[in-house]
C-alpha cells in the first residue's frame, strides 16, 4: 500500500465498529470511562474534554474487559 | 563365635553422633547383620514390635510433636518425607478470571490462590479422585497427553467461587481515615471463597462443617478500594507435595535425634540453679538433699539425662 | 571399546525392555497403579542385580535400602539417584548363594510394610490415649 493511498480515519460515524456502549448518530459513538478519582462512571465522545463530569478529575481509565482469562494456579 | 554380650557403654556409644567443632562422628547406623562380629542385627518384626514405641508430647490441631523411640532415622526420615510430598491435599488448580479490578494483577492473585490450604469433611476428601493432568493448551491441537485428561467431573474437581466488590460505607464519621470504617469489603480474605458443590459433592462434603473451605479464613488475598471488583471462579483438585509445594499438607515437618546431657559430677548449690539455667525450662531438674547427702559420693543428684527440649 | 563385554553384561531375560516403559509414569507427575515401575538393568545375575525404580526418591530408596540390609543373606545393599532430573531410583543388591536378589527385594518390601503396620498401629494407640488424656 502506498503511502498516499492511506486514508485517515474520518469523523463520519462508521456504527460501533470499536469499543461503544452508545452510538449518537450526530456525534458519534462514545466510550465508557470510569473516573480514577471518584469512580462514577463517565462517557466521552471524540473531542471531548478528558475530565470527569461529577468532580473535574482528569484522570480516566477504561473499564476491564468482561472477558474470562483464565490461570494456572502454580 | 560366641556373641558376646555388648557392654551399655557400647551400646550407648553406638546410639549417639556426635556433633564436634570440624566433625562428625558415628552418623551411619551399624545395626546390620555381620557389621558387629558375633552380634545378630537380622531383621525381627517381634523384636521391634517390643522395642518400638511412641510417646507424644503436644497433638494441637497445626502442631503435634511425638517422639518414634526405637526407629532407624531412615525409617524416619520416610516418613518426614512422606508428610511433605507425598499426602495428597486438595489446592486450587486454575483460575477463571471474570473480573478483577483490584491491585492484584490476575496471575499474582491465581498465584496466592494456589496456596490457600484447603480442607473439607475427609472421607470426601479420599473419595475424590485424582484428576490427571490438564492440559491448558491454546493452541487448541490435539496432544498425545491429552488423552491423559479425563477433564473436570464432579468426582475431581471442586468448584469455589469469589465474588467480592468493594463500596462506601455508610454513615461515615466525618474525617474517618480508617479503611476498615470507611469502606465495605476493603480486604479479600479467603473466607470469601465459596464452595459451589457440584453433581454429588454436596453428600461427600455436607453442611456446615464438612465442606470443602480454608484452613485459615483469615488469609489476606488482596485489598480493594470502592468500585473495585474480584469475580472469580476456581477449580482445586487433588495433589500431592512433590507436584507442587500447595498440595502439601505440612507447613514443615521435621525429625531429629535428641541431645544427650551428660552430668560428670554432682552439681550443688548455688551451681544447680546457675546451671539448670543454661537449659531450656524443663531440660533440667532440681534435688532438694540434706547437708550429709551432699557429702555421699553419688548422692541423690538428679541426671538430667536428655530430656527433650520442646520447641 | 570392545565389541563384546564380559559375560556379566548381558541383559537379563526377563527384564522388561527399556522402551516398554518410558514416558509411562513419572513424566507428567501421574502414577498410574498398573505401571510396570520396576525394572532390572543390564548385567543382573541370580545374586547381584540393580533395579531401577520410576519416580521414586529417597523416602523409598534409603528406607528399603535399610530393611533389605537387616537381612543377613544380603551381602550389600546400596541406592543412588543416578541424576536429579530424572526421577528414578536404582537399588542395589548382592546376596551371598543360596538365595536371589527378588528374594531379597520381595523380603525387604515386606519387612518394611510390616514395620509400617507396627508404627501406625503403635502411633495411633498412642495419639489416641494422648488425645484422650487432654480432653480428661
Amino acid at each position: 500500500m502506498s503511502r498516499e493511498a492511506y486514508a485517515p480515519p474520518t469523523l463520519q460515524p462508521q456504527g460501533s465498529n470499536y469499543s461503544t456502549t452508545g452510538t449518537d448518530l450526530q456525534a458519534g459513538p462514545t466510550t465508557q470511562y470510569l473516573c480514577g478519582h471518584c469512580n462514577s462512571k463517565v462517557q466521552l465522545k471524540k473531542g471531548d474534554a478528558i475530565r470527569c463530569k461529577e468532580c473535574g478529575h482528569r484522570v480516566l481509565y477504561k473499564e476491564r474487559t468482561k472477558r474470562m482469562v483464565q490461570f494456572e494456579a502454580r | 563365635m560366641a556373641p558376646e554380650p555388648i557392654s551399655p557403654e557400647d551400646a550407648r556409644r553406638r546410639k549417639i553422633v556426635g556433633v564436634n567443632a570440624e566433625t562428625v562422628t558415628n552418623v551411619t547406623s551399624t545395626d546390620f547383620p555381620g557389621h558387629h562380629p558375633g552380634e545378630d542385627h537380622t531383621w525381627s518384626l517381634e523384636k521391634f514390635t517390643q522395642n518400638f514405641s511412641v510417646q507424644y508430647h503436644k497433638n494441637h490441631p497445626h502442631d503435634a510433636v511425638f517422639s518414634l523411640i526405637g526407629l532407624d532415622a531412615s525409617i524416619a526420615n520416610a516418613f518426614r518425607r512422606i508428610l511433605i510430598a507425598e499426602i495428597p491435599t486438595l489446592a486450587i488448580e486454575q483460575v477463571f478470571v471474570h473480573n478483577n479490578t483490584s491491585i492484584v494483577h490476575d496471575e499474582v492473585l491465581a498465584a496466592r490462590l494456589g496456596l490457600v490450604p484447603l480442607t473439607g469433611k475427609l472421607e470426601g476428601l479420599n473419595w475424590l479422585k485424582f484428576r490427571k493432568k490438564i492440559i491448558n493448551d491454546d493452541t487448541g491441537d490435539a496432544r498425545e497427553d491429552e488423552k491423559r485428561d479425563d477433564g473436570a467431573t464432579d468426582t475431581n474437581t471442586v468448584v469455589l467461587k469469589l465474588q467480592i466488590e468493594c463500596k462506601w460505607a455508610e454513615g461515615i464519621r466525618e474525617g474517618e481515615t480508617d479503611p476498615e470504617k470507611l469502606y465495605v469489603n476493603s480486604n479479600v480474605y479467603a473466607r470469601h471463597m465459596v464452595f459451589e458443590p457440584q453433581g454429588n459433592q454436596h453428600k461427600q462434603f455436607p453442611e456446615p462443617d464438612g465442606i470443602v473451605r480454608p484452613v485459615n479464613p483469615d488469609i489476606l488475598l488482596a485489598k480493594l478500594r470502592p468500585g473495585q471488583v474480584v469475580d472469580l471462579e476456581m477449580f482445586a483438585i487433588k495433589g500431592i507435595g512433590a507436584d507442587h509445594a500447595k498440595f502439601s499438607p505440612v507447613a514443615t515437618a521435621t525429625y531429629r535425634l535428641l541431645p544427650t546431657i551428660d552430668i560428670m559430677s554432682p552439681i550443688l548449690g548455688n551451681d544447680a540453679g546457675i546451671f539448670a539455667r543454661c537449659f531450656t525450662k524443663g531440660v533440667i531438674g532440681l534435688e532438694d538433699i540434706t547437708e550429709e547427702e551432699s557429702g555421699m559420693v553419688g548422692g541423690s543428684w538428679r541426671e538430667g539425662r536428655g530430656r527433650r527440649r520442646r520447641l | 571399546m570392545p565389541t563384546a563385554i564380559a559375560d556379566e553384561d548381558y541383559p537379563m531375560h526377563n527384564a522388561p525392555e527399556a522402551e516398554a516403559n518410558t514416558g509411562i509414569s513419572g513424566e507428567d507427575g501421574f502414577i498410574d497403579l498398573n505401571d510396570q515401575r520396576i525394572r532390572v538393568l543390564p548385567g543382573a545375575s541370580e545374586t547381584a542385580a540393580s533395579f531401577e525404580f520410576e519416580s521414586e526418591d529417597h523416602t523409598l530408596g534409603n528406607a528399603l535400602r535399610y530393611m533389605i540390609m537387616k537381612n543377613p543373606e544380603v551381602e550389600l545393599c546400596g541406592y543412588s539417584i543416578p541424576h536429579p532430573s530424572e526421577a528414578k531410583m536404582n537399588i542395589r543388591i548382592q546376596t551371598y548363594e543360596g538365595t536371589t536378589v527378588y528374594d531379597a527385594l520381595e523380603k525387604g518390601f515386606d519387612d518394611l510394610m510390616g514395620l509400617c503396620d507396627v508404627v501406625t498401629e503403635k502411633f495411633t494407640a498412642t495419639r489416641d490415649e494422648f488425645n484422650s488424656k487432654q480432653k480428661a
